[in-house]
């Protein structure tokens, strides 16, 4: 029988290798080797270098300001993200639940957005920020549309935010939307004969039968919201000056524009992987434990 | 019931604000390509007087959009059959294979799905660079398709388990061996997950800035993002020009929404529930 065990083998490699290759060369290599330059002081081109140790890694967290600034606007925008993504997203999904007739309408208008590149839709909002809203307030003396959108760090936060609500919300709003066809139309039929009014129904047997949806969507936005980039490098290009910079576009910065400090940028790209990591592991326990309760 | 009634016309209100909201600044981008300089600063919100096809036309040769359209075709084309082959060779074969060496090799793939894009884009720069793939079409779909197959082969996965055993079988009684099985019987049976993932991956890919933003050099290479961010660069308050631009690189992916919403909701759906 070993010949139909060696046989096994190499059908499984057989049939993975095309899928490996790919992955191995334009994945995991680059991970790896990624990890191997932010121990060193390499600029991408020079064939010597020397061993930092740690050193890139402590510059990085105690030494580079324009970095944690950048790493705290980041997780700013992750926490509002995940909050009013999916509050805003349930919302939507519940709303057009409750429509029989115009849900097909409402779930188009709402998920177009989401088809337009991000990069796109950053333009296209440039316009209306820069543009459009200060003439309305003009004609018509809300003073409030006529802030400077783009160009006041405190306020650009929040464009930053509208933006990337407008564009991703329509996805999320998808997935809840599945999972509340999914909940038995009896339950909540029965929760309403024992007196139980929309909002008690939608806490005590809506949501509790749709946990595994929001942990997936909070798993989303949390991983992409801190690769955000294309909203930001679209609407405010990280400025004025670095106040609304994201991780991604200082880690950008650092290796292809600024100095071609390749290892010093590698090792603030494992600092973003290792946070992405932490983060979603610990979401995705409080929440498993959630699902388990429910 | 009366109140119910109240409460239903309030829940269609609502929804039909947020729509208009939603709305709103693809309605500006239309209304206003159409319109002069002049025009737009009379009003933003007006209708335009005459249509001004001129702004199209400027911004149809400024992108070179045949041209970087027919680039994101073939990026799109063979990145998307490249992680359609190879994903479901493998994941198919992962999910029927026990043991040790099969668990690794499928846990090494999905693990990676945790690895932000910008954790690796420089090496993956160096590595593009090294391979001289780049600055090339079809290097760039082979890129894609090293990032794509990880969530490809998670959702090829998932699938295979409905699939039952008996048809590979008999096929191999009736003298197929494991690639014609594959393709003849199998493969066409993971059709509705093929579709998912070519939606999925093509939304991906199509509307993807940042990746051919680092490999890309040559302007003749340019997807439809990079050309329109180009012009957004140069032009950068021509409103009437950069509108048409963005009016016109939305058109294909809206086009494919009104063909396949279906599918594309189903996928979504099917994605983050095997996700």
């Amino acid at each position: 029988m070993p010949f139909k065990i060696y046989k096994k083998y190499v059908m499984l490699l057989a049939f993975t290798a095309p899928a490996l290759i790919f992955y191995a060369i334009f994945l995991l290599i680059p991970t790896i080797s990624g990890m191997y330059y932010s121990f060193t002081d390499w600029n991408g081109l020079n064939p010597n270098y020397s061993f930092l140790g740690l050193g890139n890694f402590v510059e990085a967290l105690k030494e580079d300001p324009d970095f944690l600034n950048s790493l705290w606007f980041t997780l700013k925008y992750v926490l509002v993200m995940i909050v009013l993504q999916n509050v805003l997203a349930l919302v939507l999904a519940v709303l057009i639940e409750s429509r029989m007739r115009s849900k097909g309408f409402f779930r188009t208008i709402f998920f177009m957005p989401n088809m337009i590149s991000t990069i796109i839709s950053a333009f296209m909002w440039t316009f209306v920020f820069s543009s459009v809203l200060p003439q309305i307030a003009e004609k018509t003396a809300i003073a409030f549309l006529g802030q400077s959108w783009l160009g006041d760090p405190k306020v650009s936060f929040f464009s930053i935010i509208i933006v990337s609500l407008w564009n991703g919300v329509g996805y999320m709003m998808i997935i809840y939307l599945a999972a509340l066809q999914g909940v038995p139309q009896s339950l909540k039929e029965a929760a309403i004969i024992d007196g139980a009014n929309a909002f008690q129904t939608l806490r005590s047997v809506t949501l509790p039968m749709i946990t595994h949806a929001i942990t997936i969507c909070f798993f989303l936005t949390l991983n992409g919201a801190f690769k955000v980039y294309e909203v930001v490098y679209g609407l405010t290009g990280g400025g004025p000056g670095r106040s609304t910079q994201v991780i991604t576009m200082n880690i950008y910065e650092e290796a292809f524009s600024n100095n071609f400090r390749y290892g010093y940028a590698s090792a603030k790209s494992v600092i973003l992987f290792a946070i992405v990591l932490i983060f979603t592991l610990i979401q995705l326990r409080v929440m498993k434990k959630k699902e388990v309760e429910a | 019931m009366r109140l119910k009634k109240a409460n239903s016309l309030l829940i269609t209100l609502l929804l039909c604000a947020g729509a208009i909201v939603s709305f709103f600044p693809i309605y500006m981008a239309v209304i206003n390509s159409f319109k002069t300089q002049g025009e737009m600063f009379a009003s933003f919100t007006a209708l335009p007087t005459k249509l001004h096809f001129e702004n199209y036309s400027q911004a149809f040769i400024q992108t070179h959009l045949l041209n970087s359209a027919l680039n994101s075709t073939i990026i799109s084309f063979v990145g998307i059959g490249g992680i359609v082959i190879c994903s479901a060779l493998a994941g198919y074969k992962l999910s029927r294979t026990r043991g040790k060496m099969s668990s690794a090799i499928f846990f090494l793939f999905v693990a990676s799905m945790l690895v932000p894009f910008h954790s690796i884009m420089i090496p993956l720069t160096r590595m593009a660079k090294d391979l001289s793939v780049q600055g090339s079409t079809y290097g760039l779909a082979l890129i894609y398709i090293g990032l794509g197959v990880n969530m490809a082969i998670f959702l090829y996965h998932g699938f295979v388990k409905s699939i039952p055993r008996e048809l590979e079988e008999s096929a191999q009684m009736d003298g197929c061996n494991e690639f014609q099985t594959f393709f003849r019987i199998i493969f066409p049976l993971l059709l509705p997950i093929t579709v998912t993932i070519a939606i999925l991956d093509f939304l991906w890919i199509w509307n993807d800035f940042l990746l051919p933003l680092l490999m890309l050099t040559d302007v003749n290479h340019y997807t439809l993002i990079l050309s329109t961010n180009m012009l957004f660069g140069e032009y950068n308050k021509d409103w009437s020009l950069i509108l048409a631009a963005l009016v016109l690189t939305s058109i294909p992916v809206i086009l494919i929404y009104a063909f396949f919403q279906k599918f594309i909701m189903e996928g979504i759906a099917e994605g983050a529930v095997k996700g």
